[in-house]
């Protein structure tokens, strides 16, 4: 969704407009979702986490920039969303994939399944930090520049931090296989 | 010997797609000359084709209900009186604030055999969200206007999600049965507005509901297989039926 598309849907949410609200859930509920699972592997947590996005959405549209994208925005709030589930649960982070029914037949769900698993166990094995910016690189499509921005870090470190993750993803992958 | 930062940084950037044309050369001119370098190179577009492997995952299909029905509604939305409002006059109905999941599961008897992990997860999720669903497509309805009972049920759906949605007021006690016989579809939740008092249980195949005076409350069925399905609803005074009607789901291609 282009951004004169967003801010025209936010305009609307500002006054209460549920539709346009509606809208917006459409386009980024399956980002939004996927990125709390990501940093939360389990499904129930993620979508607790993504209910609570979404509702902080809405509740402060007043409060967001238009000059900002909405998916940095909406992306920022889920992190720290489930950065601060993470802390307030305290929870041990399960290495174990949960099973999923979507659908695919046993081969292609047996093997889509296994290279799901060995990446969420990898990337569970990296720190939060680490773990952020490859979900927004390589699961939400980021670029340096809107990773930055997303988290209000230099570019600069958005680079050092992909290049640290990537070796630490790359030894979890070698070790689990 | 270790790669040189500079053209590390080229590979990664290479793989990101944020690379010049002025650096591709260079690292290009690089990668040519370093086998190190090169198998930095390969390693790295392995792991990036790995991590494109990983599919995404789908989100549940009744979270975007429970969202929508978790925000306060528009405020310069006009709602059309209801068969309830001009039957009876009363205000609008408005969430019930303290609705508790717990009393839904106490009340609810469900067989060990319709137990999945889905079904009261929902339960709780579902709290606070009744009817009016948004995104859910009305399959069918009807309306009653008995001596003892009058207003509408409809059927609504929306994913894999069945929503019987009861807009009801009864001058006695109601029973309420609806029937279906797919086995694969089960009970995964109940709301109600304005109240709680009224009763359900399920069973496989069966929902009891138990009311009087003016209610709204839905019923969440899961169908998971999207199959056609029947509904059977009973209405009961002191056991006698009074009324009974069928709501029918028929997917669409």
């Amino acid at each position: 969704m282009s951004k004169t598309d967003d801010t025209k849907l936010i305009e609307r949410c500002v006054h209460g407009d549920r539709e346009a609200f509606e809208a917006l859930l459409v386009e980024y509920e399956k980002p939004v979702y996927n990125a709390a699972f990501r940093m939360l592997n389990n499904r129930d947590d993620a979508r607790d986490v993504t209910q609570t996005v979404f509702l902080k959405v809405f509740q402060n549209f007043a409060q967001f920039d238009p000059s900002r994208r909405f998916f940095s925005w909406i992306y920022r709030i889920t992190l720290n969303e489930s950065i601060n589930w993470l802390g307030k649960e305290n929870r041990l982070e399960p290495l174990l994939h949960e099973a999923a029914d979507d659908g695919k037949g046993p081969d292609e769900e047996v093997e889509s399944d296994r290279v799901s698993a060995e990446v969420q166990a990898a990337l569970m094995t990296l720190s939060t930090d680490y773990r952020t910016v490859v979900i927004l690189k390589h699961f939400l499509g980021c670029s340096y520049v809107e990773i930055s921005n997303i988290l209000e870090i230099p570019e600069k470190t958005v680079k050092s931090r992909l290049y640290t993750a990537r070796q630490q993803l790359r030894d979890a992958l070698s070790g689990l296989n | 010997m270790a790669i040189e930062q500079k053209f590390s940084d080229l590979i990664n950037a290479d793989l990101d797609g944020e690379i010049s044309a002025a650096e591709k050369a260079e690292l290009q001119a690089f990668l040519d000359e370093n086998a190190e370098g090169q198998a930095l190179h390969d390693e790295l577009a392995s792991l990036y084709s790995t991590l494109e492997a990983v599919e995404q995952e789908e989100p549940p299909t009744f979270m975007r209900h429970i969202i929508m029905n978790s925000v306060p509604p528009a405020r310069d939305t006009e709602e059309s009186p209801g068969f309830l409002q001009i039957l009876l006059a009363t205000p609008a109905l408005k969430y019930a604030a303290t609705f508790a999941a717990g009393v839904v599961l106490a009340l609810s008897i469900v067989n060990s055999d319709q137990i999945s992990n889905q079904a009261f997860d929902s339960v709780t999720g579902l709290v606070g969200t009744v009817a009016d669903p948004v995104q859910a497509n009305l399959e069918s309805s009807f309306a009653l206007n008995e001596p003892d009972i009058a207003g509408t049920v409809s059927l609504r759906s929306a994913g894999s999600l069945l929503i019987l949605d009861f807009d009801l007021v009864s001058t006695d006690y109601i029973e309420i049965e609806a029937a279906y016989s797919d086995r694969t579809i089960w009970f995964n939740g109940f709301a109600q507005l304005e109240s709680d008092d009224t009763t359900v249980s399920a069973e496989t195949g069966l929902v009891r509901l138990g009311m009087e005076g003016k209610r709204r409350y839905a019923v969440y069925l899961q169908n998971q297989g999207g199959r056609e399905t029947t509904v059977n609803l009973s209405f009961k005074v002191d056991g006698d039926v009074v009324h009974e009607s069928e709501l029918d789901y028929a997917p669409t291609d």
